[in-house]
């Protein structure tokens, strides 16, 4: 009969368990409520770009009284140059940017974690500060730079930084993981006389995957995402991005065809989102490891 | 060379020995070679252009003609008579003030309630990490400029109650807090990172701690905070560093203005139009300098003051 109070003196803070319950609806209440607080937006989007155009802005559900897919039609040619233009410019322009990235900051990264040579802490300590340098102070120059190329209004200017490792966060992120891989590994192949390029191709690489997705994952969607850069180099309609395109749709539309911006708005957002669906836990470990941004 | 000395040199040292071209060749060309896209990066797309763009900044130039040397004008000119510089600074600095606290204290308060065991945590995780995946992308901007107009979402549901809201993007005493809010939207990222920290922190620490009885609240202020500086200084270096970049939202929400009245005129913002608006490329340079100064000032002040409140362990 008296145990529970004997417990109680004995074990003084342990909190009784309808307490411990209480919060634990509590915390879930809290964050169920931030959750939908959050998406609502994003749901409401994608409603909206569903629903007649003039429920769009009567509306703050999430159900439209009527589904149609017309606003897609109408966003899709809702400008001079059809969407599939922008679509096919922002894939070719991010495919690359991922494949110059994990080339050259991976070869770096090797470098850096793996091979001795004069001068590689200084390098490497220059390397990282240019993680923290504002883009504007190389924005003049570098545009100068390829004005005179005559790549203006190519994507070279978009590409080429890529394949020249300008992006130091990646080269970062790899050498990271690559400090994890045994040593012994090169040490092994290099007593059966590999060199540098066939450990670097044929061990680091293979056994690296994780962070290689991770690099390329997030190189597409920064690229994907990359308002700026086109901004200044890309003026040819032709050559827009879908980002170009759709800050050409809320400037020439005014408020006239909200539907097919929300439509075209929801499909630029589709790959980003295909890529957390698939690759979720990648990115939220790739963050966590390293610490980062955006 | 006599027999003797060859005899007794070990074979590894002996290629150690070996000097000149033949050991650059064997010890540093690897090396380099690998980092050879780099260098040409570095030198060509960094380093280089910081050079040219400190010696723009004390010219004139509007990209036709040949820069002319204009001594100390452009930083005159910023800092005694330009009301828009000001404005973009003002503007820059309050966003960066209250936007990366708001948003690490978001990040830091639901990090520790999922840190707590919770059922669910990888999907609370994920949904949490969405927005800053999307985040810097048009369409959410686009979003945004909707959700906050006169007619847009937020006044939809403050009608409910009766309340009837202005039009927050167009009203410059909110027209910047829609931008903060966006900010703090995307507390994914840092809260990950929270969230890494918390579980590196030894849960025996806690336990002890409550065999002494000591409070949630005591354990928090005592265990938790203190072992979580160096991931609370992390992301506030990173997140302010972002923040004085930030560009895209300003310039979609304003239309590239940065209206109503200045009040989102970003020092990037600022910076793209003197650049690109009016080709005054020599004054862009150097408003570029300043911006790379502040951050500096701002890196090297976190660093020297880091060691009173950053907890390393040895």
């Amino acid at each position: 009969m008296t145990d529970a109070p004997m417990k109680l003196t004995v074990v003084g803070v342990e909190t009784p368990k309808w307490r411990k319950q209480l919060t634990s609806v509590v915390s879930h209440a809290l964050l169920i409520g931030a959750s939908i607080l959050m998406l609502y937006p994003l749901l409401w989007m994608l409603a909206a770009s569903f629903r007649p155009e003039n429920e769009i802005f009567t509306s703050a559900s999430l159900i439209p009284s009527s589904w149609s897919i017309d606003a897609y039609f109408r966003g899709w040619n809702g400008l001079r140059t059809s969407f599939s233009v922008f679509f096919t410019n922002s894939f070719i322009i991010s495919i690359l940017s991922v494949i110059g990235n994990v080339f050259a900051c991976s070869l770096a990264a090797f470098a850096f974690s793996r091979l001795e040579f004069r001068g590689r802490k200084i390098w490497f300590a220059l390397m990282l500060m240019t993680l923290m340098l504002p883009y504007q102070v190389t924005l003049i120059p570098q545009y100068v730079l390829f004005r005179q190329l005559g790549w203006v209004d190519t994507f070279l200017p978009l590409v080429v930084p890529k394949f020249l490792a300008a992006d130091a966060f990646f080269i970062f992120l790899m050498v990271q993981f690559f400090r994890g891989i045994p040593k012994e590994l090169d040490e092994a192949a290099m007593m059966d006389g590999a060199g540098p390029w066939r450990i670097y191709w044929k061990i680091m690489l293979p056994l690296s995957t994780p962070v290689l997705a991770t690099a390329a994952i997030f190189t597409f969607i920064w690229t994907w995402d990359d308002f700026f850069g086109p901004l200044i180099y890309l003026n040819k309609m032709s050559d827009y991005t879908v980002m170009l395109g759709l800050r050409t749709f809320t400037d020439s539309t005014g408020t006239s065809d909200y539907g097919g911006l929300f439509a075209m708005s929801v499909l630029s957002l589709v790959p980003i989102f295909l890529f957390f669906l698939i690759f979720q836990r990648l990115l939220i470990e790739g963050i966590a490891t390293t610490g980062m941004k955006r | 060379m006599s027999i003797q000395n060859v005899a007794s040199a070990p074979p590894s040292a002996e290629v150690e020995k070996v000097s000149g071209w033949r050991r650059i060749w064997q010890q540093d060309a690897p090396g380099y070679l690998f980092l050879l896209p780099w260098f040409i990066g570095f030198f060509g797309l960094t380093l280089g252009p910081m050079i040219y763009s400190f010696y723009l900044s004390f010219n004139h130039f509007d990209l036709l003609t040949a820069p002319r040397w204009a001594g100390l004008d452009n930083y005159m000119r910023m800092f005694t008579n330009d009301p828009k510089f000001s404005a973009s600074m003002r503007v820059t600095l309050f966003f960066v003030v209250f936007s990366v606290p708001l948003k690490l204290a978001f990040a830091l308060g639901v990090a520790l309630l999922l840190n707590r065991g919770m059922k669910g945590l990888t999907i609370y995780r994920s949904l949490f990490y969405l927005p800053s995946l999307l985040g810097a992308s048009v369409a959410i901007a686009i979003l945004w400029r909707q959700i906050f107009a006169g007619d847009g979402l937020v006044n939809k549901f403050l009608s409910i109650f009766g309340i009837v809201g202005p039009s927050w993007i167009s009203n410059p005493n909110y027209s910047l807090w829609t931008l903060i809010v966006l900010s703090i939207w995307q507390f994914g990222s840092p809260m990950i990172i929270f969230l890494a920290g918390l579980r590196q922190i030894p849960q025996d620490m806690y336990e002890a701690a409550s065999l002494d009885g000591a409070s949630k609240w005591r354990q928090f202020w005592k265990i938790t905070l203190p072992l979580l500086t160096p991931v609370v200084f992390f992301n506030a270096i990173i997140q302010t560093i972002e923040a004085f970049k930030s560009f895209t939202p300003a310039f979609i929400i304003s239309g590239g203005t940065g209206n109503p009245i200045n009040s989102t005129l970003f020092y990037t913002l600022y910076l793209y139009q003197e650049a690109f608006g009016f080709f005054r490329m020599g004054y862009a340079s150097a408003l570029a300098w300043v911006l790379l100064a502040l951050v500096a000032l701002f890196t090297a002040f976190s660093f020297l003051t880091s060691k009173y409140w950053v907890h390393y362990d040895d």
